[in-house]
């Protein structure tokens, strides 16, 4: 058993994704259960069926400052963030606020329009390799943001944002920072899509995770970000909710499908209650990692009946976000602090009729419910697998 | 204040163009050389690309006890460049991507490519982008203070192919450090360059070899190697502070810093 850490307050959460690029929009639509998704061909004329999870344009005064598709992904939840940062800048000071970015394909998109040009995309003005890397943003935006603490960028696939987490309440666990801006966007591009529809895993249609029809994944864009700030009473007071711990584990099985019986995901749901002090029973709510693929959704179902001895609710975000590669964690973290704040589950859509061979209660329509605890998951490639509980903030 | 110190236990270097960290730091290079990636078999080492084998010779040289796996920090600049640049070429001229060559391209392929080959469930993560060589260092030390027990640091960056117009150098280069927390002890402290970031490739080859030649060099002799100095791309809320003992290896002490 891992000590308990003391936990650490959550005092802003921004998103953007198909659902909207505003947080109010995005609650709004995702606990009235909208699907959102457009058919693949709104994007690229693929030379097969997909759903796909656009990002609607941002307002054009906006995407003038985002030089790239990433840009525009992450600036929509940045934008939303810059008077919380500000806040905590001016509590803890500009070199005592850290920015870690997470991302799985990083300025991919911008590189693939320069370097494989097709006349369906838009032409890049121009391109420097700088805008490639999974932190082509970090700088712009750090500095918008007057953050001027350690930057740093992390990329393990579908689990990146969990791990960034994970880095930030180190560095305020070890007195590097007092906040940290944890952030993370992936763009549609066309590796990706080509790429997840080469292991046949896109699904023809929109994804329906623990459904017994399931047959894969929608793939989407977006960014997600937290402020996380060390617990003391004036970031009590404005905290919104808590990370109460965080676990991490490796599959060790396949580089692209996971252990049968989930065993990495097991091990981190297993650290992740550990360090938050808990036991399962405590947890409320659990936020699948959900993907809609047959072989994930059974092995999340299979770890999940060996973490937990009773059928805990589940609901699925893929399914109202699609998946957003390595924002999904967070994506998914900031849909169950709203939760916490509402009380409520979004309906995981499309998942009834529900695959009772996987034994779970999945929760298929919004319901109201007593919220104090919710494990999120986030499972990647190289069998990368990280969890999270979020909480109910501590007042002072 | 300082917030603890990490010890360099063992360490493992590898460079396609050089035999050793000493050839590095004395621009004598070789032809080109593939690693042995010993780790590796059959379809895994068809279908890895050269960063991913490069991390896995170095981390297998350390002869880590597979009994006892350590949390893993691997660190890459550039990450799979070289098998995004085919990717590109795929669905360019093909309409269609290699599934292989796909569920190779993330920039965690090599760590996933090692808990498979070793085994090991413990957690592994992935650092990069332009300072991903000091912010490696620094999240390697922060796991092995925050856990208590030693972690695996592997840094390695091929080379980036030309069409990107991205660095130039035709080296590929890793090393592999285990780190563990150490108490604070006597000895010489040797300040480390804390400047902007190390994302040129010559300088990261450089750096990472004196690390080696350090960390082996004291371990091996007992030297002193307070001559010695390791310079760490990390922008400049944090100091870092070398501290070497003779005959213990190096330590990397990390301190707040109030600027």
């Amino acid at each position: 058993m891992t000590a308990a850490h003391a936990g650490h307050a959550i005092t802003g959460v921004a998103l953007a994704n198909c659902l909207g690029v505003d947080n109010g929009t995005v609650f709004e639509r995702a606990f009235a259960g909208v699907d959102s998704f457009s058919p693949g061909s709104a994007y690229f004329d693929f030379p097969f069926e997909t759903a796909l999870g656009i990002l609607p344009s941002l307002p054009p005064a906006e995407l003038d400052a985002a030089p790239t598709r990433l840009a525009a992904v992450a600036l929509a939840s940045v934008r939303q963030l810059r008077p919380t940062v500000r806040a905590a800048v001016d509590r803890w000071g500009g070199d005592r606020v850290a920015y870690v970015f997470a991302s799985s394909t990083g300025g991919l998109e911008h590189t693939e329009r320069a370097l494989a040009p097709h006349p369906r995309l838009p032409a890049t003005a121009a391109y420097r390799y700088a805008d490639h890397s999974i932190d082509a943003t970090s700088a712009a935006i750090a500095h918008d943001l007057g953050v001027t603490g350690i930057t740093m960028a992390l990329s393990t696939a579908c689990s990146s944002s969990f791990k960034a987490l994970a880095s930030a309440m180190r560095l305020i666990d070890r007195g590097l920072a007092d906040a940290v801006v944890v952030g993370s966007a992936d763009s549609l591009c066309r590796t990706t899509v080509f790429g997840f529809h080469s292991l046949g895993l896109t699904a023809p249609t929109a994804t329906q995770p623990f459904g017994r029809d399931r047959c894969g994944i929608t793939l989407g864009e977006g960014s997600a970000y937290i402020v996380i700030e060390r617990e003391v009473d004036a970031t009590r007071r404005h905290a919104i909710a808590r990370v109460a711990g965080i676990g991490a584990a490796s599959d060790a099985f396949h580089h692209t499908s996971p252990h049968p019986e989930g065993l990495g995901g097991q091990l981190c749901m297993r650290q992740a209650l550990d360090r938050a002090g808990m036991t399962p029973n405590e947890i409320d709510l659990v936020s699948a990692h959900g993907t809609g693929t047959k072989l994930n959704d059974a092995a999340e179902a299979a770890a999940l009946a060996r973490v937990f001895e009773r059928r805990v609710p589940l609901t699925a975000t893929k399914s109202l976000t699609g998946h957003t590669l390595g924002s999904a964690g967070l994506t998914s973290l900031v849909l169950a602090v709203e939760s916490l704040r509402r009380q409520e589950i979004p309906a995981t859509l499309r998942a009834t009729p529900v695959d009772d061979a996987l034994g779970m209660a999945v929760v298929d329509k919004l319901t109201p419910a007593r919220l104090q605890h919710v494990l999120v998951n986030a499972f990647g490639f190289g069998g990368s697998n990280a969890s999270v509980v979020v909480s109910q903030p501590r007042r002072p | 204040m300082t917030i603890g110190a990490v010890h360099i236990m063992r360490a493992s270097f590898f460079s396609t163009h050089h035999a050793s960290p000493g050839d590095v730091l004395a621009d004598r290079e070789r032809p080109f050389t593939a690693p042995a990636y010993s780790l590796l078999a059959g379809r895994a080492r068809r279908f890895t690309s050269l960063v991913t084998q490069m991390h896995i010779e170095v981390c297998g040289a350390l002869q880590i006890d597979a009994a006892d796996p350590p949390t893993a920090v691997f660190a890459t600049c550039h990450g799979e460049i070289q098998t995004a640049e085919k990717l590109l070429a795929d669905f360019r001229d093909n309409a269609m991507v290699s599934s292989a060559r796909f569920a190779l391209s993330v920039h965690n392929s090599p760590s996933g490519v090692y808990s498979v080959a070793t085994g090991s469930t413990a957690p592994t993560t992935t650092v990069t982008g332009a300072n991903a060589l000091a912010a490696g260092w620094l999240e390697a030390a922060l796991t092995a203070l925050d856990t208590g027990v030693p972690v695996l640091l592997s840094i390695a960056d091929e080379p980036v192919p030309e069409i990107f117009h991205g660095p130039t150098t035709q080296v590929g280069v890793a090393a592999a450090f285990l780190l563990a927390p150490s108490p604070a002890s006597g000895g010489r402290r040797v300040e480390l360059a804390i400047t902007g970031s190390t994302d040129d490739a010559v300088d990261a080859l450089r750096v990472l070899a004196r690390a080696a030649e350090a960390a082996q060099g004291s371990g091996r002799s007992g030297a002193d190697a307070g001559a010695r100095s390791i310079e760490l791309g990390l922008r400049p809320a944090t100091v870092a502070l070398g501290h070497i003992r003779p005959g213990a290896g190096l330590e990397l002490r990390f301190a707040e810093a109030r600027a």
